[in-house]
């Protein structure tokens, strides 16, 4: 299986302070890749590093065979972002923003499928701040998947959602997966990623604490929940 | 060509939606223009003139539109753009920092134009005023006069760090050019120190190039005039792309 994503010893420092200690990533084609970690542990900065949206101080970073920064336009055609703060044009409404986006791409998917896909079919027409925040969440999903994405960033890509909604994220992105899709994502939820995730990464204070499958990091800890082991791997950290 | 018409479709009715723009870019050189026409109405421009005083003023209140544009409103919608991280989600995408320009340019070259065709039906019907030189070359002029205005706002909003700073220096581009360069207060009524003051800012060129071929009298060479205002346009342009910021 080929390689989507390769990251090598990724070094961010903002003045003094360390926030990404030479990180290293890999991500097979095809794959789930959850990066978690607490609020401020690197998770951003990463995914902003590997688009090149901000500038690592070392390493380096190769998406789809490409690097991100030369290459940009061409591999933008080939990748879908969500950003953790998704922000638009102020009186927007949701098919104005939708089409603004499929316009950029050679050959995008059809954004009215996706919206009704994601449950917001109905609200095309509807101004993008009168949504509610959840709605406005899976619109910003939408327009990571407008590009007909080999491989996709979502940061934070369930925050704000109720349970059903959440569910039929997940159900979506898993049969995007089985279309051969490449999912990078960032998530609160431990339920969330060892439903979707083949493999994560656990970050805290910009280095990897863990790296494998979610079984792997469960076996590790000798418990039954990811998330007991994801307390376990960054309290152990706390204590050394 | 196909995104640049979507974007530039949509962005139009983001603009008109705001309203700023229809008020000071369209609507505020008809105010101007009906002031002007409740105070001279036909008077001649000077005792024993050839043309009256509006006509002398048609190419001024043209350029009204040019200033709201050009140094208001363009470079605040693209660092507002930049300021609200809808540029850093552009940058992950295939389009080029060329093309969002062009499209927010072309928002704005519209207005200008809109404002160009009411301000002639309501000058040439209300007011009787009529070209005097050759239309094409009062065109040319008044579209070397809008590029150049608008690059230099392309400019500031393609390289300013926030909106607060667009806003500061296009403020103080806005309101000299606004009031000295002859588009509110006509250069003919200020005194002889004062008009050479203003000759010198870069609006004031293409004003004097509007107002000559609008009346099609030689006013001192066009030569001069016309390129400086095409080095301004290229200058600007190339910086404005060159430099560009997505946050």
């Amino acid at each position: 299986m080929s390689e989507a994503i390769s990251v090598c010893g990724l070094t961010k420092t903002y003045g003094s302070r360390m926030v990404l200690d030479h990180l290293d990533l890999s991500v097979k084609s095809g794959t789930v890749f959850g990066l978690l970690g607490a609020n401020g542990a690197g998770k951003s900065t990463t995914i902003e590093c590997m688009l090149g949206t901000k500038q690592a101080d070392g390493g380096t970073v190769s998406l789809l065979g490409q690097d991100p920064r030369r290459d940009r336009r061409a591999l933008f055609e080939r990748i879908g972002v969500q950003f953790q703060e998704g922000d638009y044009q102020q009186e927007i409404k949701v098919f104005e923003l939708c089409e603004e986006t499929a316009c950029l791409y050679k050959s995008p998917a059809d954004y009215r499928a996706l919206c009704a896909r994601f449950g917001i079919g109905d609200k095309l027409k509807n101004t993008v701040k009168s949504l509610s925040g959840g709605e406005r969440q899976r619109l910003f999903i939408v327009l990571a998947l407008i590009p007909s994405p080999e491989l996709v960033f979502l940061d934070e890509l369930t925050t704000g959602l109720d349970a059903r909604a959440r569910r039929s994220v997940w159900k979506t992105l898993e049969d995007l997966k089985a279309q051969g899709l490449t999912i990078f994502l960032t998530s609160h939820f431990m339920d969330e990623v060892e439903a979707l995730c083949d493999e994560i990464c656990m970050l805290k204070q910009g280095r990897a604490v863990f790296r494998g499958t979610v079984e792997d990091a469960k076996r590790a800890c000798g418990c039954e929940r990811l998330e007991d082991a994801y307390l376990m791997l960054s309290d152990e950290e706390e204590r050394e | 060509m196909k995104r640049f018409f979507v974007l530039l479709k949509h962005e139009m009715k983001l603009n008109i939606r705001d309203m700023n723009m229809v008020i000071f870019a369209v609507l505020m050189p008809l105010v101007i223009l009906a002031v002007l026409g409740v105070l001279y109405g036909g008077k001649p421009a000077y005792d024993g003139a050839p043309f009256t005083f509006m006509e002398q003023s048609f190419g001024a209140v043209c350029a009204v539109s040019m200033c709201a544009g050009g140094l208001m409103g363009l470079p605040l919608v693209i660092a507002d753009y930049r300021e609200r991280k809808i540029l850093k989600r552009f940058r992950v995408t295939p389009a080029h920092p060329a093309l969002l320009l062009a499209v927010e340019l072309s928002v704005y070259v519209l207005y200008c134009a809109v404002s160009l065709v009411t301000l002639a039906l309501a000058a040439g019907l209300l007011w009787r005023v009529h070209i005097r030189g050759s239309a094409w070359a009062f065109l040319g002029s008044w579209l070397l006069t809008m590029l150049s205005t608008l690059s230099i706002g392309m400019l500031v909003g393609g390289v300013a760090k926030n909106s607060k700073q667009a806003g500061v220096i296009a403020s103080i581009l806005y309101f000299p050019m606004l009031v000295f360069s002859g588009t509110t207060l006509p250069v003919e009524v200020m005194p002889r120190a004062m008009q050479k003051a203003v000759s010198w800012l870069p609006l004031t060129q293409g004003m004097t190039l509007m107002k000559n071929t609008f009346l099609g009298q030689d006013g001192g060479g066009t030569l001069a005039p016309v390129l400086v205002m095409l080095g301004v346009t290229a200058i600007c342009t190339g910086l404005a792309v060159r430099f560009f910021r997505w946050e």
